[in-house]
């Protein structure tokens, strides 16, 4: 069973997307990453075009984070203030990265430059997580307990213009918190990403925010991200196809919860070393994809619009007569879908509680 | 008898740690030369790209 994708204009096996987003999915609630990189590589090896797995993981990575930034809102584990400070540089380096982005496509280089840019981070995150994974075996094998400084200054703690950020008691410069976005929003137009791999460890070690704290902000400074990287594509190049992302969000978001739940049984230390396995062979398959593989001519599917059904001719109308409210209500349609798995989310466990107290 | 015994198995305590540390250095061995191999392949194939 195949679907037609209108937008993207390839066909695809529903059944393989939800799988793989489930599992990426799982692999995110498990190990607290995001799918992000691992999700536009998978949808680049099922045939979608790599400009279009881009834009469609941006459109889906918004409503999971959506669905998390509601749960930490709920549970108040968010700093606002940090995070508007980070959408700022977010918001800039967003709008850099969608120009480079547009240079790129415009010499007709933009695959070859994803595909580049997805082999390196992941060659560089696998092997990261890798030697550290290894290490942290190593010195659980020998009992050994590494005394780690309690402050490390950079030079990015002697930046002017400082602020008081109450929330995580920080007296920080602006500019740590909005150059770090720059950087966040510059991968996130061009890759298709949430970013989290760089704010988290960057909002730990370089901000110095207080861990709780953490996740709830990077997920709050993802949505924004997100929602341009959205926007801009789909109002640029009318990239985003509502039926794929239907299909990303339901799968991941399924999976995260799952990962979730996987997280709280079992210790995932030990398994982060066959994450950083799976990243190398994943970027060492993207490797092979961009240098070795012959290129092979994409399928001219050939579809005209009378054979497209109700759902696929809206998505095709819409996105070319109006792609400003398009790129809207791609927005909204992923907001509604986060928002929605939240609130289930809580309906979900409360009712748990409730049966556990009957008993 | 008794002492020689002991110096037997001191012996063969310090062997088999000796084999442990070697089949730990193997491991790492092969673990830094599969991530430089692999570093390799994609720098030179990134390089041969762009020639």
């Amino acid at each position: 069973m195949e679907v037609f994708l209108p937008i993207a204009q390839v066909f695809v096996n529903p059944v393989e997307i939800l799988l793989l987003s489930a599992i990426v999915g799982v692999l995110s609630g498990l190990f607290g990453v995001g799918g992000g990189f691992l999700m536009t590589p998978f949808l680049i090896f099922l045939g979608v075009p790599p400009a279009y797995a881009v834009a469609n993981e941006a459109n889906n990575i918004l409503a999971t984070s959506v669905s998390g930034s509601t749960t930490h809102y709920l549970k108040n584990t968010l700093d606002y203030k940090m995070g508007f400070m980070i959408v700022i540089g977010g918001t800039i380096g967003t709008a850099l990265g969608i120009y480079t982005f547009t240079y790129f496509k415009g010499i007709g280089k933009i695959d070859t430059v994803i595909s580049l840019a997805y082999m390196y981070i992941l060659a560089i995150i696998g092997t990261l997580m890798l030697v550290e994974s290894l290490r942290e075996i190593d010195r659980e094998k020998r009992n050994l307990v590494v005394k780690k400084k309690l402050h490390v200054h950079y030079w990015i703690h002697g930046l002017p213009l400082r602020m008081r950020f109450p929330k995580s008691k920080l007296y920080e410069s602006i500019f740590t918190p909005i150059l770090i976005g720059l950087l966040v929003g510059f991968i996130a137009a061009i890759m298709g990403i949430g970013g989290a791999f760089i704010l988290v460890p960057a909002m730990i070690y370089i901000i110095k925010m207080p861990t709780r704290l953490v996740p709830g902000t990077s997920l709050f400074v993802t949505i924004f991200v997100s929602v341009i990287v959205t926007f801009l594509h789909s109002f640029n190049y009318g990239s985003i196809d509502l039926m794929l992302v239907l299909m990303l969000v339901i799968g991941s978001i399924i999976g995260v919860q799952i990962g979730q739940k996987l997280g709280e049984k079992i210790d995932s230390s030990g398994l982060r070393a066959l994450l950083a396995i799976l990243l190398l062979v994943v970027g060492i398959a993207i490797a092979y994809d961009t240098f070795f593989a012959e290129q092979i001519q994409t399928e001219i599917t050939g579809v005209s619009n009378s054979d497209l059904n109700f759902f696929s001719t809206f998505i095709l109308e819409f996105s070319k007569d109006m792609p400003f409210f398009y790129g809207l209500f791609s927005i909204l349609f992923a907001v509604f879908l986060g928002v929605a798995a939240a609130f289930i989310r809580r309906f979900v466990s409360n009712f748990k509680k409730k049966i556990l107290v009957k008993s | 008898m008794g002492v020689l015994t002991d110096q037997m198995q001191f012996s063969n305590v310090k062997i088999i740690n000796k084999l442990q540390n070697l089949k730990a250095t193997f491991i790492k061995t092969g673990i830094f030369l599969s991530l430089a191999a692999y570093w390799g392949v994609i720098l030179v194939g990134t390089f041969i790209t762009f020639n």
